[in-house]
């Protein structure tokens, strides 16, 4: 479904289900100077946000980085232009459950892990990386 | 006083330590956490999607239960603290009257804003308040330096939440004061653990765990302490990996908040579960003078 609407159509999707407004990013970096996953995120949150205020929407959408947010806030909290870029993560990715497959499937979970985490983790990652 | 209460999935599996020492310790305060008749999973993480209103369901289920029984619900675990108090504001927020409705005509249940999502902390800090607490110890953690770790969801979105602040967290410092140890001040107090990366990231999950440690350890405290099961596996439970990556690593116990309440309350044996965690914390406790070798 996503392939089949203009840039500008899904920008407008992702600001409904996040409730943010993109172009209110003045990319100062705070975000990603919180961001606890920023090491390993590709792109970091200020850097998914001006990609998306360029029109960069699909590769925003096929990137790795939107499937490390552990929605922890931080980058929300500590914006000066009270843009939460969690919101947005957490849109971005729903964009992708709803039309492609899973990131995660719950039976190639390993075993050793479910028998030893809390069952909030699974629950909460079901939440995030099952469609 | 009594206050509906809602445990949780993990309070009844893997985090039952920390369910029944809050329980225990609230009798001895003189408070009673009386279980919701019926309750459900929160879902474990709030959903911002803001058309996502199937994860709504689960928590405000919650809240509608708990609303039949008084206008405050408090939890224990950190998460389901987030969720439902979120969940609560949603309903509530400016122009989401008629999602409102929907939600509630769903559930075939009455609702309204009358209603105080709380954590068992803030209970303690604001209804029994730390004077009363002070004098309810009977076995006082003199001596035992606590790293009190927040994590995110007791804190975050902070104006939401207002729970304490998000940069720089107090309540469980003065608990652990007021308990008589001595609280240790570290700079990843709030910092996330890696929570449910685990499921799809294990490896960026166990680099969060290790740098929260690591900063711990370097601050000189003795064990750590925390409010959700998330936080405790990730802190706890995953030292086991750390070790294995990295071998000069020292282990330290991680409690939750309300097993040190309770051993400084009183309590004693089977309730504070300390056979429950990955880094034994009996021999610290011994060490100590706390708990009987």
């Amino acid at each position: 479904m996503l392939e089949k609407n203009s840039n500008k159509e899904i920008i407008s999707l992702i600001e409904e289900l996040s409730g943010q407004k993109i172009s209110d990013c003045f990319q100062c970096g705070s975000c990603t100077a919180g961001c606890p996953v920023a090491f390993a995120m590709e792109p970091v949150p200020s850097q998914a946000i001006r990609m998306l205020q360029l029109g960069m929407v699909q590769e925003v959408l096929n990137s790795e980085g939107i499937w490390l947010c552990a929605a922890c806030n931080v980058c929300g909290t500590r914006c000066p232009r009270g843009v939460d870029y969690a919101k947005i993560s957490d849109a971005l990715r729903a964009l992708v459950l709803r039309s492609k497959k899973n990131r995660v499937e719950p039976d190639k979970i390993s075993k050793d892990l479910i028998y030893d985490a809390p069952q909030q983790a699974f629950i909460a990652g079901f939440r995030k990386f099952v469609g | 006083m009594r206050y509906p209460y809602y445990p949780g999935c993990t309070l009844y599996t893997k985090a039952k330590n920390l369910d029944r020492c809050a329980r225990q310790s609230a009798q001895i305060l003189g408070f009673e956490l009386q279980e919701l008749e019926t309750w459900n999973c929160c879902g474990a993480i709030y959903s911002t999607v803001t058309d996502d209103l199937a994860a709504q369901v689960g928590p405000i289920r919650n809240l509608v239960q708990a609303r039949k029984m008084g206008n405050s619900l408090v939890t224990l675990c950190a998460a389901c603290y987030n969720v439902l108090l979120r969940s609560h504001n949603f309903l509530f927020a400016p122009g989401n009257e008629k999602t409102r409705k929907r939600l509630l005509e769903f559930l075939e249940e009455p609702y309204d804003e009358n209603m105080k999502v709380l954590h068992y902390l803030e209970v303690l800090k604001n209804d029994i308040g730390w004077d009363k607490i002070k004098v309810k110890v009977k076995k006082n953690l003199k001596g035992l330096k606590v790293a009190p770790y927040y994590g995110c969801l007791l804190l975050r979105p902070a104006e939401e939440l207002k729970f304490d602040d998000p940069d720089n967290p107090k309540v469980m410092d003065e608990l652990m004061a007021t308990l008589g140890a001595e609280p240790i001040d570290f700079p990843f107090k709030g910092e996330c653990c890696g929570g449910y990366i685990l499921v799809n990231a294990p490896d960026i999950a166990l680099k969060c765990s290790k740098t929260i440690l690591d900063s711990i350890i370097a601050a000189g405290a003795e064990c750590v302490i925390t409010s959700c099961p998330l936080c405790q596996y990730n802190i706890d439970n995953q030292q086991k990996l750390i070790r294995e990556k990295s071998p000069g690593f020292k282990k330290i116990p991680v409690f939750y908040f309300t097993q040190l309440l309770g051993l400084a309350l009183g309590l004693e044996g089977e309730i504070l579960a300390l056979d429950n965690h990955y880094v034994d914390p009996k021999p610290l406790l011994i060490q100590k003078g706390l708990i009987n070798g």
